[in-house]
């Protein structure tokens, strides 16, 4: 089915999120949509292309929209078109899916928002519980990433900002760790089975040690030491 | 030219060609239009060093290839890999995603539940995620979906990252056509895999002179200078490797025709 089809959905849920899906693979966009609706979701509408979508949400409110990188229009028309939906409608959440789960692309979505924004593989979110948490937590204005690209960063960390990863504890590492997947404190706390203060005083520690200017908000920081993080994974020229 | 075999299943080929280490020229009778836009010949690699030698002679025989059709063929081959590697991204791969989504509606909607069905469907899912990796990996072999989305910077940072290995490049974002990008990317590829894992960081200079594309490799091992003449000779390009005087302190540089 190409472009712009709409829907209402009458049996709408007080918890349902509106959803609006952009994928050229109509096998692929077909069944993601059964997936939402089975996952008590209101799929909005959906489209084969960016262009499409944009249209599409510029007559239709919708809480997320979940596009495929590579799309029309070509190379990467996920990206563009989440630049254009980010700049109109800045509260609409945004989820990436993909065949590949790149650093490359994750730096690009980061620069497009580090709020409400989440980048996964295709085949990961293939289950009612997963594409319900992913869409919740995005929803709720986290930074959610395909948990195998966050352990490869994690895993081998060097670059011009080893010297300061490699000063944090493992523990601190395994929060940065957590929180570069996109977790609140209490996420993380929950994931290490210790208090949210334990999981602050940590923060603490690694916002002090990757020497992160003070001046800025908690929030801020925190995406600072994702990116940090991220980017220390890669030796920039 | 001896044909070994014409294949038109392309998933079959890519098969057979991670399946052999030679080194292999492919020819392209209809790879630009025709009724198969897959079918390749392979030829060995006797006659794959005739092609880029063209003076090599075997009896009385001679087997010269102009210069500029040997370029062509070698150029076509870069473009016949990407294609290879979008049909891989838009044919199999989206069809096995698409599946464990519709694994993922049956284990919601499906047969009522028992614990044995459901961890049965998960490891199911487990195992497409395993499939869709080789694929991802036969995929980066061919032409790296990086590379030709974003260029070589991305495409060689990338890599390097996954192979845990230092490397600083150096610059400037422009684009330089499939052949070249793919030859230089390999080559890049092949010398950072080829180190020794305590070697000091790699830089990599990629830059543009008049219509050739100006790699420098600097801090590797001279004697890898075969594996960037392998890749780019064929093009027409040039290799010159200059000797450090430390191991894995030498600079290969290499010129390569590009768009």
């Amino acid at each position: 089915m190409r472009g712009g089809c709409t829907e209402r959905q009458h049996d709408h849920r007080e918890d349902s999120m509106r959803v609006a899906v952009a994928e050229d693979g109509a096998l692929f966009r077909e069944g993601l949509v059964m997936l939402l609706r089975a996952a008590g979701q209101e799929v909005i509408g959906w489209a084969a292309d960016g262009d499409r979508l944009v249209a599409l949400l510029s007559s239709q409110p919708a809480d997320v929209a979940i596009v495929d990188i590579r799309m029309p229009p070509e190379p990467d028309g996920g990206l563009i078109t989440a630049q254009r939906l980010r700049a109109a409608h800045p509260d609409l959440g945004l989820l990436f899916l993909s065949h590949y789960a790149e650093s490359h692309y994750l730096m690009r979505i980061l620069q497009i928002g580090t709020e409400r924004i989440g980048y996964r593989l295709k085949e990961k979110v293939g289950s009612v519980e997963v594409l319900t948490d992913t869409l919740t937590r995005i929803h709720n204005g986290e930074i959610v990433i395909e948990p195998v690209l966050a352990k490869r960063l994690v895993d081998r960390p060097r670059g011009d900002k080893k010297d300061s990863l490699a000063a944090l504890s493992d523990r601190e590492l395994d929060v940065l760790r957590l929180m570069a997947e996109g977790r609140s404190n209490t996420g993380i706390a929950g994931q290490l089975y210790v208090t949210p203060k334990a999981v602050e005083k940590h923060i603490a520690n690694i916002f002090a040690k990757l020497g992160l200017p003070p001046d800025t908000t908690t929030h801020h920081r925190r995406v600072l030491a994702v990116l940090t993080y991220l980017r220390s994974q890669r030796t920039q020229s | 030219m001896a044909v070994i075999g014409e294949l038109l299943n392309p998933l079959r080929y890519v098969r057979q060609l991670l399946a052999t280490n030679e080194v292999m020229r492919w020819g392209y009778p209809h790879c630009n239009g025709g009724e198969h836009p897959f079918a390749f010949s392979l030829i060995s690699i006797e006659d794959a060093n005739m092609v880029s030698g063209p003076d090599h002679r075997v009896g009385d025989r001679s087997y010269e290839l102009p210069v500029e059709a040997g370029r062509r063929q070698e150029k076509d081959q870069w473009v016949c890999r990407r294609l290879l590697e979008r049909q891989l991204h838009d044919g199999a791969a989206l069809r096995i995603s698409a599946l464990t989504l519709r694994l993922g509606l049956f284990r919601h909607t499906g047969p009522p539940e028992t614990a044995a069905l459901q961890a049965w469907l998960g490891k199911l899912q487990d195992e497409l995620h395993a499939v869709l990796e080789e694929l991802r990996d036969v995929a980066g072999k061919l032409y790296p979906p990086l590379l030709d989305e974003a260029g070589l910077g991305p495409a060689l940072r990338e890599v390097a990252d996954r192979m845990g290995r230092p490397v600083s490049i150096v610059e400037s974002g422009e684009r330089f056509g499939v052949a070249a990008e793919g030859a230089a990317y390999f080559a890049v590829a092949e010398c950072l895999a080829s180190l020794p894992a305590d070697a000091p960081p790699v830089e990599v200079i990629l830059r543009r002179e008049r219509d050739e594309l100006l790699l420098s490799v600097v801090g590797v091992d001279g004697r890898h200078g075969h594996l960037v003449a392998e890749r780019a000779r064929p093009l027409g390009g040039t290799v010159k490797v200059c000797e450090g005087d430390a191991p894995n302190a030498s600079t290969i540089t290499a010129r390569i025709p590009c768009e």
